[in-house]
């Protein structure tokens, strides 16, 4: 015991200080749009390579537009690589959660008039001190494992206020990860409906947010907002685990 | 790897698997179909190195069970019958696996070849546990959904006051037609789909992707991107075995180690950072070579491990210095070499049951055998073996690591591949993944597309290890008994 002690108090504080920094730079990160003017149709490089057909390219020369569904991207990095006029970038912000799904497609011509931050509901105002979360895993892992390190010394988000707790009766928040195929739709509509209201639906991850790699197959794993209403989508595969904290303190209301 | 396909008739597979498994060392790789009129048996022969595909015509609808005479059969042949709706006559208990009864009963989603008519299939979807019986038996269902965050699937406990009798695991909860889907999607793009099988396996899967389709069309990628392939599957071992041995921590109660684990996970995951650009090393890895090369990079990556290492060891020493630790682990969740055998258990759960295999000695994947660390065996086969085995192979992999990166040769990362796969030819990959030996096994038709991919994760031998491991366990035994095998949901149902 006097060992671990020891050990502990030698490694110092492990919690971050900053909050929400940016990505280092040897990561991929996330795709985003520049005003460096697309190639437009002819090149659509881009939408050739992107595994997940989040990319559409439309018109030529000036006319050209690019829209980019972050909510179907898995972070592969090709179109950032492949895109010739840099109108491509990588993003290497953490803050990436939105609260409504159309936020999350970026569009080249349309950037002037941007969706503003929606009208506040009075249930968020409730939770904006403390969220007790149930996570609910229906995909491959990798988000359930982030959103497991985000409680980690490092990330802590205990000190945010948000608590993940063993029972959806304690929950004010559902936390979903996975695209939810036929096998977990219902025990997750059951987990869902044996909260208190209100309560508040999160799609963490792409799979949770479209379906990622999984959307249209037999199994029919499109997505959370199929079946629940969603209140706050975090992009990412997986997302990192300060896009995650970010994703719920935007739930909760948080100035962040 | 060269892989050898031959036919197989129905009357002599029994006999050919059962000579083929009592030579040394020898396995049994997965078991499937293409269509649905045949069945694929993959055999390993790893110290030769080499793989045979065996195929056997199906008559009808039905085959004789191998289950009876090798247990290891019993969770193929469900699959089998659920995906392709062939019935294993002489299985003990035949049941879905996969799809539960919100699929049709008659759906069967990896058959193409045509149904004999009056093949009904009614029962198919009904599911019902094994029933212990006596007086004071009693059952505790857990799940589908965990208390904790993982991943879903349901126990069903049958218990005589606090001792377990038997325990039924359920799974295909997480069933996401990923085999299906790596047939439809554009053989340069599967890659996505293939490391989703299992993110946690995310480099495993890639590079057993990659094995496959090389070995398919019969090129060998460039010396560096073996190197860079190796050291992916390290880091994610790496990362992988911490967190494991620190969800133990939790399990037993000892939350420094626990919380000290979580925290070097994360300097784990910073590896995979600077190598492959994400955390979980996404996309890294690709046939024909690696994304991308991670040369400036390395001297960081060098410096960080043998950090890690400093500071691993004293939490590793912490945990199995101390005798309650031990005590709690020792005699929890023990399986035999002989049931271990048996059941074709892989990974650190067989090493730990004293089993000496690692692909890594034996199957050509990155850098391995060459670079491959000597495996680490154990031989209580309980809880303690198998976090002794994960704390000695985090070691392993840490001084791996170094050794690639001080060693890692210079030239190009990616072998040029052809736009369209050559037609008629099977393609395998085996790699030792954190878990254990992971198969990816393709089939191109004669247009070169795919037209059969299929996955054999480690957990899909291992779930029958947790059930064997617990019984006779006492009922708050069961999440440490649970956890020292740490498997995989989503890379067992797909």
């Amino acid at each position: 015991m006097l060992k671990l002690l020891s050990y502990l108090i030698g490694q110092g504080v492990a919690t971050a200080r900053e909050l929400f920094p940016a990505l280092d730079d040897a990561c991929i990160g996330m795709p985003t749009l520049t005003d460096a003017p697309c190639q437009g149709s002819d090149c659509h490089a881009c939408q050739d390579v992107c595994p997940t057909a989040a990319i559409q390219v439309a018109g030529d020369g000036q006319g050209s537009f690019v829209s980019l569904d972050r909510g179907a991207c898995i972070a592969c990095g090709l179109c950032i690589q492949t895109c010739p006029a840099g109108t491509i970038k990588r993003d290497l912000s953490t803050k990436t959660a939105v609260r409504r799904r159309e936020e999350l497609v970026l569009t080249t011509s349309a950037r002037a008039d941007k969706p503003g931050q929606p009208e506040e509901a009075e249930t968020t105002k409730m939770f904006r001190q403390s969220l007790a979360v149930r996570e609910v895993a229906t995909g491959c892992s990798a988000c359930d494992l982030e959103i497991g390190a985000s409680g980690n010394p490092v990330f802590d988000m205990d000190r945010f206020g948000v608590s993940v707790v063993a029972s959806p009766r304690f929950a004010d928040a559902l936390v979903v990860t996975g695209p939810v195929a036929k096998g977990m739709q219902k025990p997750l509509i059951r987990c869902y409906e044996a909260m208190a209201e209100p309560r508040l639906v999160i799609a963490a991850g792409t799979c949770a947010i479209s379906g990622g790699v999984h959307k249209g197959g037999y199994a029919e794993a499109n997505g959370v907002d199929s079946i629940l209403p969603v209140d706050v989508y975090i992009p990412g595969c997986p997302p990192h685990p300060w896009s995650i904290i970010y994703g719920i303190s935007l739930a909760m209301g948080k100035k962040v | 790897m060269k892989i050898k396909r031959s036919e197989m008739p129905m009357t002599r597979r029994l006999h050919a698997l059962r000579s083929w498994l009592d030579g040394k060392e020898r396995r049994l790789g997965l078991v499937t179909s293409l269509d649905g009129s045949q069945l694929i048996t993959l055999v390993l022969d790893p110290r030769n190195r080499s793989a045979e595909c065996w195929e056997t015509p199906v008559e009808g609808d039905q085959y004789p069970s191998l289950t009876p005479s090798m247990p290891q059969c019993h969770w193929f042949e469900r699959a089998i019958w659920d995906l392709f709706g062939l019935q294993a006559t002489g299985h003990p208990r035949l049941k879905n696996l996969f799809l539960h009864d919100q699929y049709e009963p008659d759906f069967q989603p990896l058959r193409t070849a045509k149904k004999p008519a009056g093949i009904s299939a009614a029962a198919h979807r009904k599911y019902e546990f094994l029933k212990v019986q006596g007086d004071g038996v009693y059952e505790i269902p857990v799940g589908p959904i965990h208390a904790g965050i993982i991943e879903p699937g349901h126990f069903r406990l049958s218990c005589l006051g606090e001792i377990i009798l038997n325990l039924e695991i359920q799974l295909g909860f997480l069933h996401r037609g990923v085999e299906k889907r790596l047939t439809a999607v554009p053989w340069p793009k599967a890659r996505f789909v293939a490391e989703a099988a299992s993110s946690d396996t995310a480099v495993g899967n890639a590079l057993a992707h990659a094995v496959a389709i090389e070995t398919l069309i019969n090129i060998e990628c460039p010396p560096r991107a073996q190197h860079l392939r190796s050291l992916a599957l390290e880091i994610e071992r790496l990362a992988m075995h911490i967190i494991d041995v620190g969800g133990i921590g939790v399990d037993i109660g000892y939350l420094g180690v626990a919380a000290s684990m979580g925290r070097l996970r994360g300097n784990a995951l910073r590896l995979g950072d600077l190598i492959a650009g994400s955390r979980f090393m996404r996309g890294f890895i690709l046939p024909g070579g690696v994304f991308r090369d991670p040369d400036r990079y390395l001297p960081a990556a060098l410096q960080l491990t043998r950090e890690l290492r400093k500071s691993v060891e004293p939490v590793t020493a912490i945990l199995l210095d101390n005798p309650v630790a031990c005590e709690r682990l020792a005699d929890v969740g023990r399986v035999s070499t002989s049931l271990a055998r048996d059941f074709g258990l892989v990974g650190v759960a067989s090493r730990a049951s004293g089993i000496n295999y690692d692909a890594r000695q034996h199957f050509p994947h990155g850098a391995f055998p060459e670079h491959a660390p000597p495996p680490v065996v154990e031989t209580s086969g309980d809880a303690l073996a198998r976090t002794k085995v994960r704390i000695g192979e985090l070691f392993h992999s840490l001084r791996t690591i170094e050794k690639l990166i001080e060693s890692i040769p210079s030239g190009p990362i990616q072998e040029k591949l052809p736009e369209i796969l050559p037609g008629g030819r099977v393609g395998v990959g085996i790699v030792e993944a954190f878990r254990g030996e992971l198969i990816h096994l393709v089939f191109t038709n004669n247009n070169g597309q795919i037209s059969r991919y299929a996955i054999k994760d480690p957990s899909f031998n291992n779930w029958t290890g947790v059930s064997i491991g617990v019984r006779n366990n006492l009922v708050a035994d069961f999440p440490i008994c649970n956890k020292s095998f740490s498997l995989s949901y989503s890379g067992h149902d797909l």
